[in-house]
């Protein structure tokens, strides 16, 4: 029992890690929480429904367009609003309000833009990436599609190591988000890089909605999700990658063996709490480094 | 200048006075129920103008201190046959008291991370709303009786109107004695740089924890307010869209400005109305075009409506240079030695 609620929530800790990585990829670079995440999770789960349902492709063609998709809209995003709030300035500390009003505002276009289609209001469901009987593996069940999500999760975090360590746009991020004036100085293309940054992100939360759509209830409010996120980011520090893989995990175990010893009520607030403790405990997070001063 | 109000300020406090007392006997009773509703909005946003726009917090809990207000006062006043004006007391003490608790942590932490502790906490309140049944009355809501402040019966929206109003008019007024107090001058240094302030002997964690204290108040008094024209409370109404609206209401308005503030709460706060005189066509579209109005006004307007309004006059030659003395704290101020 308490093993089967640790393995399912190492599963929805791997779908967490992903969304807090698109936030944290998202805060390094332009240093704004998107709290539109939980949308873009959303927009994506029923552009794959209507990608597979209406238009017919198969599954990985599927996968392949939304996340495309996903990437453009983040990017154009990033273009056309948030360019505008930050004008030219680097380090955009003092935009912070106007930029976290404007993924708000982002947040409830979307859920509106999906409210007027008429279909959302039936149960949706978008078939997993690998269906078929669960596997046993002594007395724990294992479902496919779990498996399928780690997998998955696993090759992205992979990939997206090797791509911040190994490639020159990955390098030319971290640079961007360490110290941009420094980086354009250098010759790197910040404003293209934060750009890049909106689309990777955007691309990660749409892999996350394919991923978390066949397990969770498809409606246009599912962009809750978004809290859980920025809890597993929260624990891993809001400024570390591997921070938010582990945060993800734990947060997904903690929040199931909640639901197993204190009551299923109280899973709601686990992520919240979570968030307070590790804040007041630890203000940078648990793997976070320690705040810099950027201008006096 | 320390201490009196300028006349402009003066007669701001005065014409809500009469407009609290005249227009009860104008308008029918749904516009007085949206009066109410904005100058409650008012008062919330006033408040969290004091950490977002005054001392630069962006800090998120105010919701929360809303609803301790609220619930406060109904279960003292209702259930327990506390006087109203007592109950909002110490409805607003047991809010300063949870503002003070959460300004220590909260002093530490900066920008984001005090964005998300803050707006966690402000959920973890209204899941103890929502599940704490013997006090709250836990999903079900909670029913109160129209209180009653010396003989003076505020059960309808008319009759609570001019009550409300005289909250919001106290409101303003010691939010502009704030202002030129040391303590709104030390918020504001805060804001501008906290190294800069606590280089200049100001105590930064002292004050952050006072506007904490302040604000939560401030949210409280306005809990306190919205049980004079309400009947019923839910935890619903305590919810993060709840904040949302608050919140856009100061950015949109034009932050660290009262004035800027109240015209965000008329212009934010009308917005629904307006949208739901829509054609019926358009009336699905709602959500989306409250949305896009948000990210629009973000983009094009990033001081707010007020801040256009001020940039236009100052564009504007003049004959006399009074824009100097005529904008309130928004400006830089300049660390005066008393």
């Amino acid at each position: 029992m308490i093993l089967q609620a640790t393995l399912s929530g190492i599963v929805m800790g791997c779908v967490y890690a992903l969304i807090a990585l698109s936030l944290v990829i998202i805060y390094k670079s332009t240093d704004v929480v998107n709290f539109a995440a939980g949308e873009f999770v959303m927009i994506a789960g029923y552009l794959g429904l209507l990608l597979l349902d209406h238009f017919g492709l198969n599954y990985p063609l599927m996968v392949v367009l939304t996340v495309t998709l996903m990437f453009a809209f983040g990017a154009l995003f990033e273009r056309t609003a948030l360019n505008k709030i930050v004008g030219f300035k680097y380090a955009a500390e003092a935009a912070l309000v106007p930029m976290v009003v404007a993924t708000i505002g982002l947040s409830f276009m979307l859920k509106g833009a999906v409210r007027v289609i008429p279909s959302t209001e039936e149960v949706l469901r978008l078939p997993p990436l690998f269906s078929g009987p669960p596997v046993f593996f002594a007395n724990i069940v294992l479902q496919r599609q779990d498996i399928g999500i780690v997998i998955v999760a696993v090759l992205v975090m992979i990939a997206l190591t090797l791509g911040f360590n190994f490639t020159a746009i990955g390098k030319a991020l971290r640079a961007t988000s360490q110290n941009p004036r420094a980086a354009a100085l250098i010759g790197i293309p910040v404003k293209r890089m934060r750009m890049m940054a909106w689309g990777l992100a955007s691309g990660l939360a749409g892999i996350s909605g394919i991923l978390l759509s066949p397990k969770l209830l498809m409606t246009p409010d599912m962009g809750n999700v978004v809290m859980l996120g920025i809890a597993a980011s929260i624990v891993g520090g809001f400024t570390s990658l591997v921070g938010c893989v582990i945060g993800g995990i734990v947060l997904g175990v903690v929040q199931n063996l909640i639901g197993i010893f204190v009551s299923p009520q109280a899973i709601a607030v686990t992520p919240f709490f979570i968030i307070m403790l590790v804040l007041v405990m630890r203000p940078n997070g648990l793997f976070g480094e320690a705040m810099r001063l950027k201008k006096v | 200048m320390y201490g009196s109000l300028r006349a402009s300020e003066f007669v701001g406090v005065l014409a809500i006075l009469v407009a609290g007392f005249a227009l009860p006997f104008m308008l029918p009773e749904y516009f007085l129920y949206t009066g109410n509703m904005l100058m409650t909005y008012a008062v919330l946003a006033i408040g969290l103008d004091l950490l977002i726009g005054w001392s630069g917090q962006f800090a998120f809990a105010h919701i929360a201190f809303f609803g301790i207000g609220i619930y406060g006062t109904a279960i003292l006043e209702s259930r327990l046959g506390v006087p109203y004006l007592l109950s909002a007391l110490a409805s607003a003490l047991i809010a300063g008291g949870a503002g003070l608790l959460i300004g220590f942590p909260a002093a530490r932490l900066k920008t984001v991370y005090l964005a998300l502790a803050t707006y966690a906490f402000a959920e973890c309140a209204q899941w103890v709303f929502r599940t704490w049944d013997p006090v709250t009355g836990g999903s079900d809501g909670l029913r109160f009786n129209p209180p009653v402040i010396f003989g003076y019966e505020t059960g309808t929206d008319g009759a609570a109107f001019p009550v409300v109003a005289i909250i919001l008019a106290l409101v303003v007024t010691a939010t502009l004695y704030l202002a030129k107090s040391k303590l709104g001058r030390h918020m504001c240094a805060i804001r501008d740089s906290e190294h800069v302030a606590s280089a200049s002997g100001i105590d930064v964690r002292g004050i952050k924890v006072a506007t904490f204290a302040i604000s939560a108040v401030f949210a409280s008094i306005a809990g306190s307010a919205y049980t004079l024209f309400q009947s019923f409370i839910n935890a619903d109404v305590l919810g993060a869209s709840q904040l949302v609206t608050v919140l856009t209401m100061v950015v949109i308005g034009g932050s660290s400005s009262i004035a800027g503030v109240l015209l965000g709460v008329v212009v934010v706060g009308f917005l629904p109305e307006i949208l739901r005189a829509m054609p019926h066509s358009l009336l699905v579209w709602q959500e989306f075009i409250y949305g896009a109005i948000l990210v629009a006004a973000i983009v094009f307007m990033p001081q707010g409506l007020w801040g256009l309004f001020r940039q236009r006059i100052a564009a504007r030659p003049r004959r006399h240079d009074r824009s100097a003395r005529e904008s309130p704290a928004v400006r830089p101020v300049p660390e005066t030695s008393p």
